[in-house]
């Protein structure tokens, strides 16, 4: 039986990889990858939550709603960034600095 | 006759007053020649004369015309303006009028040639035109506002020449004395306004008025309802007193007249005959009901001492038109004495007769005047034109003119068969039966008025003897030979209207008895009229002996040039000639005192109030240059600290709005781990 520790662990490196390449790449697809990572560190949280709601297994309901809701968030988001492209012919998010007033 | 009902006789009345404010107008607001006028003067104050003459006859002893209408209401009070003839206003409409018209005739030579002659024909009318509304006012604001309008144009006819320095000083301290007086009637006014509540001078001093029908109880004055200590009664009649003392230039307020010759010598005569000094006279016999005992001797005190010491300065004087300056107080002095003895009629005698034999005396000093000032600039000489000192002998070159100023002077000494000799008289032995029967001080007063009496025969016979007789004393000083003329027919023939004026057959029907004179019959009679007593044969009697035998004494040192006694050197001379040093007095105490006062407020003025002014001022400086400081540094500083700490705040969160997506993202993050950790650490919330 493995521990709960160690999928907290792994969900923790997969959240910091995550978090690393949404700040620090400079493509708009990578910083998608980057959510998705941190989404998919979440998401292995709820799983491996679960196993002590014998019950009901919400964890993985929630699993399966947030699966549903960043393929959502990707569709969306890869809108987005198609737009984004044809407006500023990039999707260097550093060269897109209009984001402000 | 049907249509002379009140309201006519009041219109004749009216017209016969605004007839000489019509030329004064006219003659101003007319351009012409220099000299315009004259004709237009003349003839309205003979139309005014002719009218009062008929006023005269209609209401002399017969019902007097009272007409008024609504003036002004003031504070719920209505006033009434109107015309009030009775006895007494008629009596001096005519008199006004008619010396009016003399001297007016009088002037067409006199004044002839002089550069502003139609400001002269003017000033005449409004002269003439404010004391006839003096006379026949009829309530006291209205008799207040022609009071105040004959001393305005008795100031503008005093300084007539006014090219001339001591007219214009002496028309200034005419007008200053008289509004000095002036002060005293308002005051009256208002205390009598206050008590009465009306200034109606029938309703007030009419037989059964209000000043009549008022009591003195308890100590106070009662009329009606309203009361008032009984102090204020006599505070009236002395405010009154005030007024007439003022006007009719009585001590202590007398100096104005002497210096008033600097005008024109018509203008003396009329000022001095029938007018303006008459006015005194007459403002106390319209009040008369007011006066309390103790107010009416003052006024004989005041009277008596007036009348003798102005006629002991006039035994000294050299001018001849001063001379007549203080005769004329002299004899205003006996009529206030004859007022505070309660001989209202006798005074109002007195003035009458005075009037003409004044009018004449100093219309016939003009002639002489006239003459002597022809003489030096015929001459090119240069000499004192009014000093008797330079006259003489005139007798046989101006026979007309000396023997027209004799009457005068023997109506002025009070001499038999003359106007004079009635009325003082008169005024004498009333005098002595007042103070019949009073202590002994009150005794000083009808005796003070004999001795003055004699001083007045012997002053003017010293004047007819010096201008008159002998040998004409400038020819000696100039060692030249003069031909001295009588004066031009106009001016000839008033003298001789007025002379004849002076006569007694004018006054009464016997020579020696002032009770028959007709006059003394129309005005209210004193009970001491009848002859009851030695005084009416004493009084006469002592007074004419004694005065013949001054005019003798006069004659032998005057008219013979006899040996006379050195007494020009002895201090009651100087004193004299020095007019008691009224003047200087009134110089060194109240002009000087006045002085020394404004000096201190002056420096009070400069170094405290200033001082303080100033002071303020420079506080206020201080104060602003600390306001400007502490706005600048501290207000400004606050609202400038406010906007940079609002403006380095919005820099400094600037910085957060890269609009770069990662940056975001890292603030957010950062914001969410702090929330997380700071929530870890306080656990609180």
């Amino acid at each position: 039986m493995i521990p709960l520790s160690h999928f907290m662990l792994i969900s923790a490196a997969l959240f910091c990889i995550g978090l690393y390449g949404v700040l620090s790449k400079r493509n708009a697809i990578m910083i998608l990858i980057g959510i998705e990572f941190m989404l998919n560190a979440a998401i292995l949280n709820f799983v491996a939550f679960s196993r002590y709601d014998k019950f009901a297994a919400g964890g993985q309901t929630f699993a399966l709603f947030a699966i549903v809701l960043a393929a959502a968030a990707v569709a969306v988001a890869l809108a987005i960034i198609l737009n984004v492209y044809k407006y500023y012919k990039t999707i260097d998010p550093t060269r897109i600095d209009q984001l402000r007033d | 006759m049907d249509t002379l009902t009140q309201e006519n006789i009041s219109i004749l009345a009216l017209v016969a007053v605004l007839l000489p404010l019509l030329t004064f107008f006219t003659i101003l607001f007319i351009p012409g020649k220099a000299s315009r006028g004259g004709y237009i003067a003349i003839a309205s104050i003979a139309a005014s004369l002719i009218i009062s003459i008929f006023l005269f006859s209609v209401v002399w002893n017969r019902q007097p015309v009272h007409e008024q209408f609504e003036w002004f209401t003031i504070a719920g009070r209505t006033f009434q303006a109107g015309v009030l003839l009775n006895n007494l206003s008629v009596l001096m409409m005519v008199l006004v009028s008619g010396i009016a018209l003399l001297v007016h005739v009088y002037s067409t030579k006199y004044m002839q040639g002089d550069p502003y002659l139609y400001r002269y024909w003017a000033y005449l009318g409004l002269f003439c035109f404010s004391m006839l509304l003096l006379v026949i006012a009829d309530n006291l604001l209205l008799m207040y506002m022609a009071w105040e309008l004959v001393g305005f144009s008795s100031y503008l006819l005093i300084g007539f020449w006014f090219t001339r320095h001591t007219a214009v000083l002496a028309n200034r301290k005419a007008f200053i004395m008289n509004r000095l007086g002036d002060l005293g009637f308002l005051t009256g006014i208002m205390i009598v306004l206050n008590q009465f509540n009306t200034l109606d001078i029938t309703s007030l001093f009419g037989d059964n008025g209000l000043v009549v029908s008022a009591v003195v109880e308890n100590g106070f004055w009662i009329n009606g309802t309203s009361s008032m200590p009984d102090v204020w009664l006599n505070v009236a009649g002395l405010a009154f007193f005030l007024g007439a003392v003022a006007k009719s230039a009585q001590f202590p307020l007398h100096t104005w007249l002497p210096d008033a010759m600097e005008g024109p010598t018509s203008v003396s005569s009329l000022i001095h005959a029938a007018t303006m000094v008459a006015a005194g006279v007459f403002l106390l016999a319209r009040i008369n009901p007011l006066f309390s005992a103790d107010v009416l001797t003052v006024i004989a005190v005041i009277g008596a001492f007036t009348a003798f010491m102005s006629a002991s300065i006039a035994l000294v004087q050299n001018d001849i038109k001063r001379i007549l300056a203080f005769s004329t107080i002299s004899q205003l002095g006996f009529m206030m004495l004859a007022m505070g003895v309660g001989a209202q009629s006798s005074a109002i005698f007195h003035l009458v007769t005075h009037a003409f034999f004044k009018c004449l005396l100093f219309l016939a000093a003009g002639a002489v005047i006239h003459e002597m000032a022809h003489l030096r600039d015929k001459n090119n000489l240069q000499f004192d034109t009014q000093d008797i000192r330079l006259m003489g002998g005139l007798r046989k070159r101006m026979p007309v003119t000396f023997v027209c100023m004799l009457v005068a002077s023997l109506a002025l000494a009070g001499l038999p068969l003359t106007s004079g000799y009635l009325s003082k008289d008169a005024i004498l032995i009333q005098s002595f039966e007042w103070a019949e029967g009073r202590n002994g001080l009150s005794k000083l007063i009808p005796y003070s008025a004999l001795i003055t009496s004699w001083f007045t025969a012997f002053y003017i016979s010293r004047l007819i003897f010096k201008v008159f007789f002998g040998e004409l004393r400038i020819e000696k000083q100039f060692a030249m030979k003069f031909s001295v003329h009588e004066a031009p027919a106009a001016m000839k023939n008033v003298l001789v209207v007025l002379a004849v004026l002076c006569l007694f057959p004018v006054f009464s029907s016997h020579p020696l008895l002032f009770e028959d004179a007709w006059l003394l019959k129309g005005l209210p009679v004193a009970d001491t009229m009848t002859r009851v007593n030695a005084f009416h044969t004493i009084v006469p009697a002592a007074v004419n002996i004694m005065a013949v035998l001054l005019i003798y004494l006069a004659y032998q040192w005057y008219g013979r040039q006899k040996k006379m006694p050195a007494f020009s050197n002895t201090a009651l001379f100087r004193f004299a000639g020095n007019q008691w040093f009224f003047d200087k007095v009134y110089d060194s105490v109240i002009v000087d005192g006045i002085v020394l006062i404004s000096r201190g407020i002056y420096f009070f003025d400069k170094v405290v109030v200033d001082g303080v002014v100033n002071l303020v001022g420079r506080a206020g400086v201080v104060l602003s240059y600390l306001s400007r400081w502490t706005d600048r540094n501290i207000i400004d500083g606050i609202v400038n600290g406010a906007a940079y700490l609002t403006g380095q705040t919005g820099r400094f969160f600037r910085h957060f709005q890269t609009g770069r997506l990662q940056h975001y993202f890292v603030t957010m993050l950062l914001i969410l781990l702090g929330f997380f950790i700071f929530k870890y650490y306080s656990g609180a919330i």
